[in-house]
């Protein structure tokens, strides 16, 4: 009876359940989107901010101090030691493997070029370019150009399997008169320069050649000397600077299992002995704070929609209801209880939330998923834990919204609604 | 009608008569104000309070040597009066800190890079330095108060220590140590008057932390070129286009959020009106069986939504403005102040709201027939 009763209402009030209908689909889709875009934004911004390069560095634990000045390091080729190239590999199985976005090895030294102006020595720094990483069925594109999106390349970046392939900084090759496709001699060996890098920084000055090529130029087949790593990390908060081994093992576990700089760092230096793996502070801190910004800015406009919506829910139910005065009247002069018209009245409200929900849950998640698109050039996926939030949401600002006017037009005199019908 | 019916005394009347009503209806605008206040403020403020959270990553501006002959050489030392050139040509609101390098020896003969600077000024520009304690900035020579890199630290092996540049040796101790997980923590930093004393090595760097946006950042860029013409003076190109990436893509995503969370408001701006409407049928009726026109009630109303449209607009603007501070001071812990300048903005987007809410009221009041509502009184 009851749900024949709700199902007619649906059939026969259209028009007075409109604004009802727009206001809860309204509401839902502002929540949904805002509730997607504010758990969203985080990793979004992370990747914008990937842009600023590493932010993590691992070098080997016996490694020399760097003499590193305006870029340049001038410590002694010789010293130091080195990292395994092949155990890069083992940085993307570490538990937030994930998270890692680039992996960049680098092998500087000191190499003798030959041109027409005469023999001159000078720095240059073995990289990845575009180096396939393979794990099972999973293959990424890592390396150097990935990790610097601002590194200017006029020309092409060195081929992979074409090892005499290097590029050249561009202030190193205004001084030397180096143009792309010149051949020139490096440690005796004729290379061709593939293109011409502007980074705006110490890079300038230096070649930029393919890893194998400064290993074996160095004479050290499969070394790196130090690592970059780009990944995607939660901002620091108190518990991130604590020291993992000082912990509670249950706190231990949660640090552990937080996508910290440092939680990851520490992974890395777990798989790779004898390495030191360090967050950048300059990278990683400042990402931090940018990350906790706008992520906060979000999550407070969600709560606008929020409040914005459940508003809109409420005063569309109170209408709702006093346009029905008269059918409540009717009802109750029939000789239903107040019990029967309650629960009539939420089984509707409760059938109209559950589907405006459901319809504004999917048209958010479109919505969510465009602006996505429009502003981050990819979208944003479903996301299933908003929908029972956007559900509960709607119907409880629907139930509690409708019921002051319900109880209002319960306690009216049946007798005088009834004649003002309209 | 007659004057005691006045369309004033009329309006004050309906208002006052019923005032839950009428709160519900003020609460609605107010609300629609406040929200549109709020966010555009926000969105108004944003661009600022964004960069200004982008200095966190410190110097976006480096000025070194020209370096002409482009290899690898320890760059020249900057002219001598450069910094005062450069903190005036910078401007008030940029930090511009000095650096000196230099490669000295220790006892063993190994080599280390010492910096001289200006301590204060790295902390503040520097906020990442993670510093155990930092030296005293008034400090007697001897022994020379420095600030070591954990690895720099770990090489040296002892708190005290002795440093030799040109044969001319210093005696230092590590205040406190330095990490930051680049190239600093390889490094001793001490003051610069100390550090020019010991080895007669003026600045070679200037870093330089500009205010403002990319514009600001370019104007910057081009004073400092013109003032400084002997010097490299560039941008540090990782910074400053990840950061317009950044403030234009959060820009977007407020305006989206503003136009979204604005229809939700007019809908319960819609709602509210259109029960004020139906709860008033009667009184709507009455007026025009007494003679009034379709017009006049109209008008009335009209008249109704736009007072308390005004109205909600003053109380929303100064509510707008309070949640726009709060959400400055927990979000980007600074002051978000009030803009005038969105008053109009606002002030318009209510009234829209208002008289495009209060006109589909207005079609069920036109239908409203006074002897079919009347009958039976």
């Amino acid at each position: 009876m009851l749900l024949r009763l709700v199902m007619e209402s649906f059939l026969r009030q259209r028009r007075r359940k409109l604004l009802a209908c727009v206001a809860i689909l309204l509401g839902a889709t502002a929540v949904t989107a805002m509730l997607a875009i504010g758990a969203s934004v985080g990793d979004k911004m992370n990747r914008e901010l990937s842009a600023y390069g590493a932010n993590i560095v691992v070098y080997p634990a016996a490694d020399t101090l760097d003499v590193q000045v305006g870029g340049v390091n001038i410590r002694p080729a010789t010293a130091g030691s080195y990292l395994k190239e092949s155990d890069l590999m083992k940085i993307k199985n570490i538990f937030w493997r994930n998270n890692v976005e680039n992996i960049s090895p680098e092998l500087p030294l000191t190499v003798t070029m030959k041109t027409a102006g005469g023999e001159q020595k000078v720095p240059a720094t073995g990289y990845w370019f575009h180096h396939t990483l393979r794990s099972g069925q999973d293959s990424w594109t890592m390396g150097a150009t990935a990790l610097h999106p601002w590194w200017k390349i006029e020309g092409a970046w060195p081929g992979n399997g074409s090892r005499n392939e290097i590029a050249v900084g561009s202030d190193l090759a205004r001084a030397m008169h180096l143009h792309i496709g010149d051949t020139v001699q490096v440690e005796n060996t004729p290379v061709h320069v593939a293109g011409i890098v502007s980074t705006g920084d110490a890079t300038d000055r230096t070649l930029l050649i393919p890893l194998a090529l400064a290993q074996q130029w160095l004479g050290h087949p499969g070394a790196v000397r130090r690592v970059y790593v780009s990944a995607l990390t939660k901002p620091e908060d108190a518990l991130a600077r604590k020291d993992p081994d000082k912990l509670s093992p249950k706190l231990r576990d949660r640090w552990y299992c937080s996508p910290y700089a440092n939680s990851i760092a520490y992974q890395i230096e777990e798989t790779l002995p004898h390495t030191r793996a360090e967050q950048i502070r300059r990278i990683a801190q400042g990402e931090g704070i940018i990350l906790s910004r706008i992520s906060g800015l979000m999550w407070l406009v969600a709560l606008a929609a929020l409040f914005a919506a459940g508003l809109a829910v409420a005063a569309s139910m109170t209408t709702a209801i006093v346009e029905r005065r008269q059918e409540i009247s009717l009802m109750r002069a029939l000789g239903a209880t107040r019990g029967v018209i309650a629960a009539l009245f939420f089984a509707e409200i409760t059938a109209l939330a559950i589907g405006g929900g459901l319809l504004g849950y999917l048209l958010g998640s479109l919505l969510a998923g465009r602006i996505g698109q429009q502003v981050f050039g990819s979208g944003i996926a479903f996301n299933p834990t908003i929908l029972p939030a956007t559900l509960l949401l709607v119907v409880i600002v629907s139930l509690a919204g409708s019921a002051p006017s319900v109880w209002q037009a319960m306690r009216m005199e049946p007798a005088t609604v009834l004649r003002e019908e309209a | 009608m007659k004057a005691g019916l006045s369309l004033p005394l009329l309006l004050q009347r309906s208002l006052a008569h019923r005032r839950s009503r009428t709160l519900a209806e003020l609460i609605a605008l107010t609300v629609s104000a406040a929200v549109a206040t709020a966010l555009l403020t926000l969105y108004a403020s944003l661009d600022l309070k964004l960069h200004h959270q982008f200095r966190a990553f410190g110097a976006n501006i480096i000025v070194t040597s020209q370096n002409k002959n482009g290899t690898n050489t320890a760059p020249a030392a900057l002219p001598q009066n450069a910094l005062a050139i450069a903190r005036q040509a910078a401007g008030p609101e940029s930090r511009v800190v000095p650096f000196a390098y230099a490669v000295a020896q220790t006892q063993d003969g190994s080599s280390i890079v010492v910096a001289g600077t200006d301590l204060a000024d790295v902390r503040a520009m520097n906020s990442w330095w993670q510093v155990s304690h930092w030296p005293e900035l008034q400090q007697s020579a001897d022994p020379i108060q420095v600030l070591t890199g954990v690895r720099a630290e770990k090489a040296l092996g002892t708190a005290a220590f002795d440093l030799t540049y040109n044969g001319r040796t210093a005696q230092m101790e590590t205040a406190g140590t330095l990490r930051t997980g680049d190239a600093e923590d390889s490094r001793i930093y001490l003051p610069l008057d100390a550090f020019e004393a010991w080895t007669g090595v003026s600045p070679t760097t200037l870093e330089i932390q500009a205010a403002g946006n990319g514009d600001q950042i370019q104007a910057v860029l081009a004073r400092l070129r013109q003032a400084l013409p002997d010097t490299d003076v560039h941008a540090v190109h990782q910074l400053v286009e990840a950061e317009a990436n950044v403030v234009s893509r959060t820009r977007s995503l407020m305006l989206s959020s503003l136009l979204l969370i604005s229809l939700t408001v007019a809908v319960c701006v819609l709602a509210t009106l259109t029960a004020s409407v139906l709860e008033r049928r009667r009184d709507f009726a009455v007026m025009k069986a007494l003679g009034a026109t379709q017009h006049r009630v109209g008008l009335l109303f009209l008249i109704e939504t736009i007072a308390l449209a005004l109205a909600g607009l003053i109380c929303g603007y100064i509510l707008g403005c309070g949640i726009a501070y709060l959400i400055g001071k927990w979000n980007f812990h600074t002051t978000i102040f009030p803009v005038w300048r969105i008053v109009p903005q606002v002030a318009l987007l209510n009234l829209l709201v208002a008289v495009l809410a209060a006109a589909i009221p207005l079609r069920i009041l036109r239908r409203l027939e006074p002897a079919t509502l009347l009958r039976g009184e």
